[in-house]
């Protein structure tokens, strides 16, 4: 009887075993396959993206590598004919705009999640933070809507209030004005969280040795959490190298010509991509992915160097 | 804390109103400043529209250039060149004849006033035509192949064809015949075609119109297979009717071109070649512009860069 039962038992703990490699292969290979795409996609833009720079394109010419990351016009002579492409100021425009757009989101982001947590009475952040975070789910194409719709009007009557002729509004300072506005809200909800896990220990003992409420929110709270609203900003940046549907409906498409004049039209890695993409085949299709790579690195470097920095913020405690 | 907050409450209101003001300033000081520079949009280099528009006004070599356009021109899609020049006092733009509403203003061209009307009764010149042209008779790979095209044909000119081809953003000649009225004639259309493969080719300005023009046919007349490769409205005839290529593996049973047809082109029996449709395009300004006509020539010195301000083709 005894003997039987131990079978059972050893029989069961067998199947067991079995369900558990079994379901170690399913999770695993469902791993395999989604990360697997990561280097697939890499890998084609990569190839794809090389094509313009090693073949003679068809009969046009070569791409310059030194060229195309350097010169000063998208497109020099006729599509489909010449290969003279470069996006040198391009790039330069396009971390502009996002440092720019960082400026206004990183500090109205972490005060309005620091308002969040910390200062406004439960109800109101309650509500507060149903309203962020449905701003941060809306999605990109609505914001440019806004931004084509009354962003370019505002800008446009705003330049020509202080005597400038915009180009119809399109410009720098609109497309960060958009960037900003869709990266609040996801800098808001990453930091929100940081500074609600904060230790509550901490903050009391602030209070205790007498510092005022601010005193405490600036100094303590917002150090404590700094690793945290490092994050927010490192996505927040991520949304805007990314974005280009919102940002290619008030840029003006700039051709030529770095231009860090706010009122003044540009493009940004995205958009040069976007724009004529449907319509177009080829070394000018070719070429787009091209500013893809390019764009992914730049995205990678950006992360390499924001997570350094983060690092060195991390490590750096508040003063006891 | 209190204070803090009520003083943030207060900047905020303060700011709302400081906006109100600057609406109400602009809206009374909107009278057009001829001293100002002109603002030029175009579409992109890939654009059929742009192709069509620099060919009307006599700038060929812009079609898909951007280095010979004046400095500091803005690229948009037609929707944006339409918003934009709303906003824009300054600017000057170009879209399909379909797209012109009531938020901006479409100019004259050489006096004549861009509508409907007047592209059909052939006075506003910014436009290009849409033709066809089909193979002679017995030349088909099959008579299901030549009896289809000629249904085809005969469909371009009916009110069906013609809706299908306003939708496209293009402008049908007028008809009053409709597919029901004449389909009797066409008994190659009750039978199954589903093995019959028709080839299409020619303009590629014209291969979405031509592509909804077979998917609508398709049903219709058996479901025949269409097979489209535009490359270019010279093939049109090359393609169709060239001895040297019309037999080749390129060859096709319809062509269709984006201008008219010309030279040894016009050797082809007229009951081979037909225009299907216009696409008419409109330079369209800010509505408070005082500018009401152009001619190519006023277009193309604008989109050259000659004339810089709008006091030079204002004044």
């Amino acid at each position: 009887m005894s003997q039987n039962l131990l079978k059972i038992k050893f029989n069961n703990t067998s199947r067991g075993k079995i369900i558990d490699k079994l379901s170690k292969i399913v999770f695993m290979s469902a791993t395999i396959i989604s990360a697997s795409f990561i280097f697939i996609i890499a890998g084609i833009i990569l190839i794809r993206g090389v094509v313009p720079f090693v073949t003679d394109n068809l009969g046009v010419g070569r791409v310059s590598l030194f060229h195309f990351l350097t010169g000063d016009v998208w497109l020099i002579g006729e599509t489909f004919a010449s290969s003279l492409y470069s996006i040198g100021f391009i790039i330069v425009s396009t971390l502009f705009i996002t440092l720019l757009a960082l400026a206004i989101s990183f500090p109205v982001g972490v005060l309005t999640a620091l308002f969040i947590a910390k200062i406004a009475p439960k109800p109101i952040a309650k509500i507060l933070r149903v309203v962020i975070e449905t701003l941060a789910s809306i999605p990109s194409i609505v914001f440019g809507l806004f931004g084509a719709g009354v962003i370019l009007k505002l800008v446009y009557d705003f330049s020509s209030l202080i005597g400038y002729q915009s180009k119809g509004g399109n410009s720098i300072l609109s497309v960060v004005i958009v960037l900003a506005l869709m990266t609040i809200p996801t800098i808001t909800t990453i930091s929100e969280v940081a500074i609600r896990s904060v230790d509550p220990a901490v903050e009391q003992g602030s209070l205790a040795l007498g510092a005022s409420k601010t005193q405490t929110n600036f100094k303590v709270v917002l150090s404590s959490a700094k690793s945290g609203i490092f994050t927010a900003a490192i996505l927040g940046i991520g949304r805007s190298l990314g974005e280009a549907t919102a940002v290619s409906l008030v840029a003006g498409g700039r051709r030529s010509g770095l231009s860090f004049d706010l009122l003044d039209t540009t493009s940004t890695l995205t958009t040069i991509m976007l724009e004529g993409l449907k319509e177009t085949t080829g070394i000018d299709y070719d070429i787009r992915f091209s500013v893809g790579l390019i764009l992914m690195m730049v995205i990678l470097l950006t992360n390499i160097l924001l997570n350094a920095i983060k690092r060195r913020v991390g490590v750096v405690h508040v003063k006891e | 804390m209190k204070k803090i907050l009520s003083m943030i409450v207060m900047l905020f209101v303060g700011a709302s109103l400081v906006a109100c003001a600057e609406k109400t300033t602009t809206v009374s000081t909107s009278s057009f400043d001829e001293t100002k520079s002109i603002n030029v949009y175009t579409r992109d280099t890939t654009s059929g529209t742009r192709t069509g528009f620099m060919e009307g006004i006599g700038f060929a070599e812009a079609a898909t250039n951007d280095s010979v356009l004046a400095d500091g021109f803005l690229i948009k899609d037609n929707t944006g060149i339409l918003t934009t020049i709303a906003i824009d006092e300054y600017g000057i733009g170009y879209v399909s004849l379909s797209s012109v509403n009531s938020s901006i203003k479409g100019l004259q061209f050489n006096g004549v006033a861009p509508t409907e009307a007047n592209v059909v009764n052939d006075t506003y010149a910014l436009k290009r035509p849409f033709m066809w042209m089909i193979r002679a008779e017995g030349d088909y790979p099959s008579q299901n192949v030549e009896d289809i095209v000629k249904a085809f044909v005969a469909f371009l000119g009916t009110t069906d064809g013609g809706d299908i081809i306003n939708n496209q953003g293009a402008i049908a000649l007028p008809s009053t015949t409709t597919w029901d009225s004449i389909k009797s004639n066409h008994n190659i259309c009750i039978q199954d075609n589903s093995s019959v493969t028709v080839r299409f080719g020619g303009s590629d300005s014209i291969q979405k119109v031509a592509q909804a023009l077979t998917a609508a046919f398709m049903p219709k007349c058996g479901n025949f297979v269409a097979e489209h490769d535009h490359t270019g409205s010279s093939d049109a005839y090359k393609r169709t009717n060239d001895p040297a290529i019309k037999d080749t593996s390129v060859g096709k049973d319809v062509g269709f071109a984006s201008r008219n047809f010309r030279g040894s082109e016009l050797d082809v029996p007229e009951v081979r070649r037909g225009q299907l449709a216009w696409d008419a395009i409109v330079a369209i300004v800010n509505l408070n512009n005082p500018l009401v006509n152009v001619t190519a020539e006023d277009l193309k010195k604008m989109y050259d860069g000659t004339y810089k301000t709008w006091s030079e083709i204002l004044g």
